[in-house]
């Protein structure tokens, strides 16, 4: 009965938002769009946090995704569409190669090199001048579907609902059991058969070829991109905000931290254009003190406590 | 061909040696105990056969098998599992799911199926309410969901660290009638680790005694507890 309530609430609001474009105009459309990108980074990169691991690379990831599509379309003369599946399957690759490397780290060591890579890969494309534009980035021919408003939010649409999936089957199959048990407990993990690499590993080229999709995405619908704005440090901080915010471990969570804390940036923005990301910072400080659960923990107590007329903690 | 069996395992913490050139066999439908003093090195030696930690030098046999160097993973799947000293809940899981992900991930289970097979498991423990939060249990219950999900990997081979630390007696005593049942109706050959001698001499049919890493006796516990190495070793433990 409750099941059946919430797929059906899931079913209308899945239909509000395909049906946007038919009552929004231009501007709007953009402002969801961006919610979108950040939505679907948010839950990506609640994805990867479920097993433990904290990644800082999902910014290096995004403009990586970018650059692949971006290139692909400039030098290997790819139609823009074919650019997005390549970009995604190149940082499959990349984060197959990346994780074999790094997945042996674990904590604030993990954190610290996804960190490093972003920077890494900005500086390479900063460096490879005349193949990548450098710094001064590069121009396409023209955004994907002609620029039409309602195609490209669509299209990102798609790249979020995706993400949407896989993060709910990684809930709902084994994924869940194995990357909790490795968050709980790694010893207890291996010793119930969880092969922990394989999974992280897993868990670590999905979230990534998601996060570079996304960044494929983005700058074919723009039409240009350089290195500051690909690998802009904001695509790494303003999902972990959202997912904060929202709650983490969980879908609904980063979802609703997205919405609220997107519609509150646009806002911001236009309010104090430098100050926003001050706000972001104390969003992420309160959040961490005060309600580590985040809303949809809130919510779940508030609903619990309701429900039994027991207080809980 | 013993089911286990260990040569000349050891294991080194830089300069402290632990686990001292032990060897030993193991045989289908046996409980044995490994008893010692603190700080024999019975827990680093269950971790060695596990594969929880790599041993410095010697090996470890399963069913003819050279299992080494094994990762722990691939051996819960060939057959070995165990429980903790200190217990290993996982927290974020369910009860049910907690004992599920031995048979999802050693037995390549379905979520369903490994559903059901660990509500049976755990209805054979006395286990209920498998929806709760790990939280929300005994240490008795606690003991019993971890036992549970080594059953769940259906193992040949199991090992008990001190899993009757913290019992009363009478929960004690449930755990050893629990244990014998297990260990005839699987054929499983168990590894109990004990500091209470009346519980090892209830449980096992055999036991080796380990004393600073080092192997010093093998016999029914009648005949080990006469022993003067034995009886030296537990007094030089207690002074
Ligand atoms: N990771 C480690 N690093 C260094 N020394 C260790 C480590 N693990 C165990 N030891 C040491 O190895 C020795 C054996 O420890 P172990 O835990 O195996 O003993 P035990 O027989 O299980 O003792 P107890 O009955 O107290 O559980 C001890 O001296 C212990 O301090
Ligand atoms: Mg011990």
């Amino acid at each position: 009965m409750k099941l059946k309530g919430s797929y059906l609430a899931a079913a209308a609001a899945t239909a509000v938002v395909v049906a946007f474009p038919a009552f929004l105009g231009a501007y709007p459309l953009a402002v969801a769009r961006s919610i979108m990108t950040y939505m679907a980074l948010a839950i990506s990169w609640d994805m990867l946090l479920r097993s433990g691991q904290i990644s800082f690379g999902i910014a290096g990831l995004f403009g990586l995704g970018s650059y692949a599509s971006a290139l692909a379309v400039l030098r290997g003369g790819m139609d823009p569409f074919t650019s997005i599946l390549f970009a995604s399957a190149f940082a499959a690759v990349m984060s197959m190669l990346l994780g074999l490397a790094i997945l042996r780290l674990r904590a604030m060591y993990f954190s610290i090199t996804t960190l490093a890579l972003m920077e890494i890969f900005k500086i390479v494309i900063h460096n490879l001048h005349d193949f990548s534009g450098g710094p001064e980035g590069v121009v396409l021919p023209e955004p994907i579907f002609g620029g039409s408003a309602p195609a490209l939010f669509w299209l990102c649409m798609a790249g979020l609902f995706m993400t949407i999936g896989v993060s709910w089957y990684f809930e709902k199959s084994k994924m869940h059991l194995a990357l909790t048990a490795i968050r709980n407990d790694e010893t207890s993990a291996r010793s119930s058969g969880v092969d922990i690499f394989k999974y992280l590993l897993i868990a670590f080229v999905i979230t990534s070829t998601l996060q570079g999709m996304m960044g494929a995405i983005q700058v074919q619908s723009y039409g240009f991109t350089t290195p500051d704005t690909a690998f802009d440090a904001n695509f790494t901080l303003l999902p972990l905000a959202m997912a904060l915010l929202g709650g983490i471990h969980s879908t609904i969570g980063p979802m609703a931290g997205a919405v609220l804390l997107g519609v509150a940036s646009e806002w911001l923005k236009l309010k104090i254009p430098y100050g926003h990301l001050i706000v972001y910072g104390f969003i992420i400080i309160l959040v961490i003190l005060f309600m580590p659960q985040g809303l949809v923990g809130l919510a779940r107590k508030t609903i619990r406590n309701g429900r039994t007329g027991v207080r809980h903690e | 061909m013993s089911k286990l069996s260990t040569s000349g395992l050891t294991k080194a913490f830089s300069g402290l040696v632990a686990v001292n050139a032990v060897s030993f066999a193991m045989e289908e439908g046996e409980i044995l105990g490994i008893i010692g003093p603190n700080g024999a090195g019975k827990t680093t030696f269950i971790h060695l056969v596990s594969g929880i930690l790599m041993p410095t030098s010697g090996s470890v046999t399963f069913k003819g098998q050279d299992i080494t160097y094994a990762p722990a993973h691939k051996r819960s799947r060939l057959g070995i599992a165990r429980t903790y000293q200190l217990i290993h809940p996982l927290e974020n899981l369910k009860v049910i799911e907690n004992v599920m992900i031995g048979a999802v991930f050693s037995r390549n289970r379905s979520l369903k199926e490994a559903r059901r097979e660990s509500m049976e498991i755990c209805a054979e423990l006395e286990l209920d309410r498998l929806d709760r939060d790990t939280t929300q249990l005994s240490i008795l219950e606690i003991k019993k969901m971890e036992i549970a999900r080594a059953l769940a990997n259906e193992p040949e081979v199991l090992f008990l660290d001190e899993v009757m630390a913290g019992l009363n007696s009478d929960e004690t005593k449930q755990m050893i009638a629990m244990i014998q049942r297990i260990a005839r109706e699987r054929r499983l050959a168990v590894g109990v680790v004990e500091h209470v001698m009346g519980v090892i001499r209830e449980l096992t049919q055999r036991v080796i005694v380990l004393e600073a890493g080092e192997l010093i006796a093998e016999g029914p516990y009648e005949t080990v507890s006469k022993n003067p190495r034995v009886i030296e070793a537990y007094l030089g433990g207690a002074a």
